[in-house]
């Protein structure tokens, strides 16, 4: 995983689970990295792996059941939000860089589809 | 926490710390960064009174540093301490000998993470070798602080990826780390806060984390800043 | 204290290689001594009274029967004597220096050692005191050794026999082993005290340098001076007004006790202070 140096990387790495999650690479439940393991595989602080891990937490992205390691939700009602969230975020960032060009939305639609196809 | 406050030292008549202040917590990776000759080294001496100050206090979990706190305090300079003639487990032993807080289990662990064998002599070590074999004397101490000089300076890349794990390793878990480094890049996302340096002065200490999430700017993007200014 | 201990076999480790050699060349040149210089007169005695008909009587008249004493200054015992004392008044400084020095900082870890660091002074002036020590119980081994040799080679009429303690009064000069070897316990302690003095002052003198570089320089200095000074002032005092026999023999002998012990005691005390609170790696 690639990191940009301007975004904080708690966030980032949070990001990262959500499009994890989002496309089913995680599956409901799958127990995920300790916070050391996940540190020294993204190469990252300790402290930021926890910090991620406590918001992820809070917001109910993963799991933890006594001292066993921590899983990603089963609410399938949370995966689809973040699923929705994901794909809104995309398309305002589509929408952002489309908009200044003045293309009309049939034309955009049309090679959208095309694009999306052949992608 | 390690407090340094205000501190102040002089080599002749060119004053090389013109009081310096910022604090270390422990379980953070605190990283002193400048050009050569900013001051850095000085400071890590300063610390382990391998250098005497001219004014200002230095406290480790608020109190003076006295013989006692070589135990919990360790520092790693840029050149290996020991002896180029031992052999790395004669240095082992060596540490074994005087510090309670050698912790010999981890020692082992480390000699096998960085595959260096107890027989072979320190003189006849590669540069990161070397650099790995004076790391493990450092590492090797149950210490609660721990002081690295340009720990990847001047050795090769494989060297380096590996001294970088074990940053993110339970090697260094819930100690306060201080490094120094005048090339951030490749450690931009291990650290937990920067203390800018130039000519003796602490031009900025900040959060990394909070700089991007407040500021949205890079480590280097502040250092830009600060520096160019 | 377990930490003291532990650096004196540390430092002595550290210089056991050249220490060894030195003993090696001391052994093996006193006996090859012995022997050539022993085998060098029997030659000239037999030429002399063999070949050059000269009688017995004639010839010691002339050459003198041979001694200990005689042998003890050629070079074959001088030389390696010497070399080892230049070697360790060299090694006074370098059991410092060689800690800063070089492409190791092991003066880091020294000074990193959770231990009064006034022991890693006296932890190398003990192995330096170690170690004359040493070289003087091989010599004091060898003498009878060589006693020995000397008596198998040269037969009785042509020498004169002396016992170690003799034989040791009458050296002089640059191997002069009475001052290493005195007669009484007194003196013992008299000339290693006055020995142990002077390395702890140029300890301190070191550590001046260490601690302040070229200013520290003359610092030390003038630190020599003024202990040689504060030392040497009674017998000075002593000598100016001789002839009123200012001290008794006694008396001298006590107040240099004191002040060698004084002059030792601020030289630990100053390099104490050096060390917590001035040096610099």
């Amino acid at each position: 995983m690639k990191f940009n140096k301007r975004d904080p990387v708690y966030i980032q790495v949070i990001r990262h689970f959500k499009q994890q999650i989002a496309s089913g690479h995680y599956e409901p439940g799958q127990e995920i990295p300790s916070r050391r393991e996940l540190a020294n595989q993204l190469k990252i602080n300790p402290n930021t792996a926890q910090r991620a891990y406590k918001e992820m937490e809070e917001a109910g992205l993963i799991f933890t059941e006594g001292n066993s390691p921590s899983k990603i939700t089963k609410n399938e009602e949370v995966i689809g939000r973040i699923r929705d969230e994901l794909i809104s975020e995309a398309i305002d960032n589509f929408v952002t860089a489309i908009r200044p060009i003045n293309a009309s939305l049939d034309e955009v639609i049309g090679l959208l589809k095309e694009k999306y196809v052949e992608g | 926490m390690i407090e340094v406050k205000d501190i102040k030292k002089n080599f002749g008549l060119k004053k090389v710390l013109k009081g310096v202040s910022f604090t270390a917590n422990k379980g953070e990776i605190t990283c002193l960064i400048g050009i050569n000759g900013a001051g850095k080294t000085t400071i890590m001496n300063a610390i382990m009174n391998l250098t005497p100050i001219k004014g200002g206090e230095i406290l480790i979990d608020s109190e003076r540093l006295t013989k006692e706190t070589y135990e919990k305090i360790t520092f790693i300079p840029d050149a290996i301490t020991m002896l180029p003639q031992m052999k790395i487990g004669e240095a082992l032993q060596f540490m074994k000998d005087f510090y309670k807080s050698w912790n010999e289990e981890r020692a082992k662990e480390l000699l096998s993470f960085f595959r260096l064998k107890e027989e072979e002599k320190i003189s006849s070590l590669s540069k990161g070798n070397t650099a790995k074999v004076n790391l493990l004397l450092g590492l090797g101490l149950d210490v609660d602080y721990l002081l690295m000089d340009e720990p990847f300076s001047g050795i090769d890349i494989f060297s380096r990826e590996q001294i970088t794990e074990v940053f993110t390793s339970h090697l260094v878990e819930d100690r306060g780390v201080i490094i120094t480094t005048h090339e951030i890049n490749d450690i931009e996302h291990l650290i937990d806060k920067a203390v800018l340096l130039d000519d003796g002065k602490v031009l900025r200490e900040f959060r990394t984390e909070e700089v991007r999430e407040l500021e949205g700017k890079s480590v280097v993007d502040v250092m830009r800043e600060v520096y160019q200014r | 204290m377990r930490n003291y201990v532990k650096l004196v076999d540390f430092e002595l480790k550290r210089f056991m290689k050249i220490y060894l050699t030195l003993i090696g060349i001391v052994i093996i040149s006193q006996i090859v001594g012995v022997i050539v210089e022993s085998n060098q007169f029997m030659d000239m005695a037999n030429r002399e009274m063999f070949e050059g008909s000269m009688s017995l009587t004639q010839f010691l008249e002339m050459y003198w029967p041979l001694t200990m004493s005689r042998i003890l200054i050629s070079g074959w015992f001088i030389l390696p004597v010497g070399l080892s004392a230049a070697a360790l008044i060299f090694y006074c400084f370098f059991i410092w220096y060689r800690d800063w020095f070089g492409k190791n900082t092991f003066i880091y870890r020294l000074l990193m050692l959770p231990t009064a660091r006034i022991n890693i002074l006296l932890a190398k002036a003990s192995a330096i005191f170690l170690m004359v020590l040493g070289l003087v119980s091989i010599q004091l081994i060898l003498l009878p050794i060589e006693n020995i040799i000397f008596q198998t080679i040269v037969p009785l009429d042509l020498r004169v026999d002396m016992t170690i303690r003799e034989v040791i009064n009458s050296s002089n000069g640059f191997a002069s082993l009475q001052m290493l070897l005195p007669n009484s316990l007194v003196q013992f302690f008299a000339h290693y005290g006055i020995g142990f003095m002077t390395v702890f002052t140029l300890f301190t003198a070191i550590l001046f340098e260490r601690s302040y570089r070229i200013k520290g320089i003359i610092f030390g200095v003038v630190y020599c001076i003024i202990a040689l000074v504060i030392f040497l002032l009674p017998s000075s005092l002593e000598m100016v007004f001789s002839e009123f026999g200012y001290f008794y023999p006694e008396e001298l002998f006590i107040i240099e006790v004191i002040l060698g012990i004084i002059v030792t005691g601020i030289s630990i005390w100053v390099s104490h202070y050096l060390l917590n609170r001035k040096v610099t790696v």
